[in-house]
């Protein structure tokens, strides 16, 4: 496995040197405790999504979950309604708020089981199956809902996880870093995180140790559908109302930040922290952009641009040449 | 980690610190700023909508008015945009939303904070202050509708087009017009509601269906914006082009050419310029603390004199009359 500190190094100095511009253009505004909430509020539902493109990359073989966005919608849309049936927003606020976090969770989980199943034991390339179970997912919330948004309401807990603030900081950040951190956890500490960036490594010598693949398989992709149903839970705790059709540009954004915090899409590595950092940086610039009253095409030349400089950062070792005590070879 | 990164890692949070430290007072903005958010930008009707924003900031040198938009067509985008803007400070926004529904948290985060909030295109938004509509449903389909049975004379068969008829504004417009035909008892409505999906090929099969159907055919009342273009092709086709009037919903550069052909009879659309323009000084009034009362004066053609009701939820919904109906002889004067 190759080091990449150079990445973490990298993404921090980006976000340093993002918010230092970003206090120039506005005169402090940018750097006020609203606007940091406000830009850490919003950057969970696209975060949770990146991790979970990060996991299924990690897999190997093509590995990718292209399913997420959808299957967050999809968990917002099927729990507002079926709980919806049968509890009031209003009435019960903790029983509704609870039951629908549960609800959309295990949409996600089933979601995500689903496509592991496919690619695990059908043997499906992920992308092209994600591919298939993204129209799915999207077509049946279509139907469960009309084409519709559905009304979640704003019940007391579900209205603190999406608008609150613990010691200043938004609840649906930490969510977002605790369960970041849970899933760094788990692949530091865990069997589980060894074979899934050893099959990542060299699939033909996974299955020739004896690994159990398909196991590996299935518990990445339900992980990756389990983070599409949190983001779904934040996004109806934000918006209120969820629908079909929202963020449907996450799909490329979420992927955007994998490759940026150094995933390696042929899979076998990728860090949980780098893809936070990414998330940050993504949110930074694009926060950033709007307060200077550029054009969101800007935004669209920026990230690419962004992307391609830390390709080439990857490929060519830049940190190691600019710091000579840490030009420690790439592989 | 390694040793470095670390060290980086403190000297970044350091540095960072001090920047803060150094930035802490908030730059004094004495003027209001009212930013206008439309569902998506480089489109023409959006263009044309920040020509209005440009307008009526050289108009108003007291306020600062900007328009912004997402790159892309998809609410999550628009919403960022929303957040971002409220956390930089502005003091009013007008939004066109994409999906009011999808908005209503991040709009009611932005009264919460003080901002007052203008909408645009979104009757059934609660979280405003003000809804500015450019007119009147019922006015609109009846003012179409009027302008067809004027050019049929008042009689032969005629049939409507809708988005689909899922499309409340859509089927008010063609609701009312049916109304407004009673007044013609020799005008024979057949096969109505065509629904078109705002799709210019489909629409022009179905419509070269009617025409087969209906050989005796004598009008077309459209809804989407491309059912004119669809509508008009068929009659274009069929040798009919001033035989058959055709009066819909559409925009001026498109239609050109079918206008002057003369296959489109008229185009009703509301001008994006003004609904702009009227949003900011809605905003404007409301920042100010003046209230909008009926038969107010915005201070925008087709806002002379517009109508106040109560709108879904705290807020108003201000109604203009901002309709126009081109023909051939004057769309030139709204070339977007």
């Amino acid at each position: 496995m190759r080091t990449t500190g150079g990445q973490l190094f990298m993404l921090v100095v980006i976000n340093a040197a993002l918010l230092a511009v970003g206090a120039m253009i506005s005169g402090g505004t940018y750097l006020s405790p609203f606007n940091l909430q406000s830009m850490a509020g919003q950057l969970p539902e696209i975060g949770f999504l990146a991790i979970g493109v990060m996991l299924a990359m990690c897999a190997g073989n093509g590995g990718i979950d292209l399913s997420g966005i959808a299957l967050a919608n999809l968990s917002g849309v099927a729990s507002a309604i079926i709980v919806g049936s049968f509890l009031s927003s209003t009435d019960n606020e903790t029983a509704f708020s609870i039951a629908f976090i549960a609800v959309a969770l295990l949409t996600g989980l089933i979601g995500g089981t689903f496509n592991g199943l496919l690619i695990s034991r059908l043997n499906i390339t992920p992308i092209l199956c994600t591919l298939g179970t993204q129209m799915l997912f999207t077509g049946i919330a279509v139907v469960l809902s009309d084409g519709r948004a559905v009304a979640v309401g704003s019940p007391e807990l579900l209205s603190q996880i999406g608008n609150g603030l613990f010691l200043g900081v938004p609840i649906s950040f930490l969510i977002f870093v605790s369960a970041a951190g849970l899933i760094a956890a788990l692949l530091k500490f865990t069997p589980f995180g060894l074979w899934l960036m050893l099959m990542g490594t060299n699939p033909k010598a996974a299955t020739f140790a004896g690994f159990p693949k398909a196991r590996v398989l299935i518990a990445t992709y339900a992980t990756s559908g389990l983070l599409a149903g949190l983001a779904g839970v934040i996004i109806a705790a934000r918006n209120v109302n969820v629908k079909w059709d929202y963020g449907t540009s996450y799909l490329l954004i979420a992927i955007l930040i994998a490759v940026m915090a150094g995933v390696r899409p042929e899979g076998g590595y990728g860090r949980v922290i780098c893809v936070v950092m990414a998330t940050i940086a993504l949110q930074l610039m694009s926060s950033l952009l709007n307060f200077g009253g550029l054009s969101n095409f800007v935004r669209d030349f920026a990230w690419g641009a962004l992307l391609l400089t830390f390709l080439a950062v990857g490929r060519y070792n830049l940190v190691g040449l600019l710091t000579p005590n840490k030009s420690r070879k790439l592989v | 980690m390694g040793a470095l990164s670390k060290k980086m890692l403190l000297g970044s949070a350091m540095a960072l610190a001090v920047v803060a430290g150094s930035a802490g007072a908030l730059m004094a903005q004495d003027k209001p700023v009212i930013a206008t958010v439309v569902k998506i930008s480089g489109i023409p009707w959006f263009d044309r909508m920040e020509t209005g924003v440009t307008q009526f900031q050289k108009d108003n040198p007291d306020v600062v008015a900007t328009q912004y938009g997402p790159a892309t067509a998809d609410a999550a985008q628009q919403l960022q945009i929303v957040n971002d803007l409220v956390a930089k400070g502005v003091n009013g926004l007008a939004v066109v939303p994409m999906d009011p529904s999808v908005l209503e948290g991040t709009l009611k985060r932005a009264m919460d904070r003080g901002v007052i909030v203008v909408t645009h295109e979104a009757d059934n938004q609660k979280n405003t202050h003000a809804d500015v509509e450019a007119f009147d449903n019922a006015d609109y389909g009846r003012a179409l509708n009027e302008r067809l049975a004027e050019c049929m004379g008042g009689k032969g068969k005629w049939t409507t087009f809708v988005g689909s008829v899922g499309s409340r504004t859509h089927m008010q417009w063609v609701g009312a017009g049916e109304e407004n035909a009673k007044k013609h008892p020799d005008m024979v409505l057949v096969d109505k509601n065509n629904e078109s999906f705002d799709d210019a090929n489909g629409t022009y099969e179905k419509a070269k269906e009617i025409l087969r159907k209906h050989p005796d055919i004598k009008g077309f009342q459209t809804s989407a914006g491309n059912d004119v273009l669809g509508v008009g092709r068929a009659i274009d086709e069929a040798g009919l082009s001033g035989k058959v009037c055709l009066v819909g919903t559409g925009l001026p550069n498109p239609s050109a050419d079918l206008l002057e052909s003369g296959a489109i009879t008229a185009i009703g659309f509301w001008d994006p310029q003004k609904a702009g323009m009227a949003m900011n000084s809605v905003a404007k009034s409301l920042i100010a603390g003046k209230k909008i009362e009926d038969g107010a004066d915005l201070g925008v053609p087709g806002y002379e004199k517009v109508k106040v009701v109560k709108g879904p939820g705290e807020g108003v919904l201000i109604i203009g009359n901002g309709m126009v109906i081109a023909d051939k002889a004057n769309y030139k004067e709204y070339l977007f």
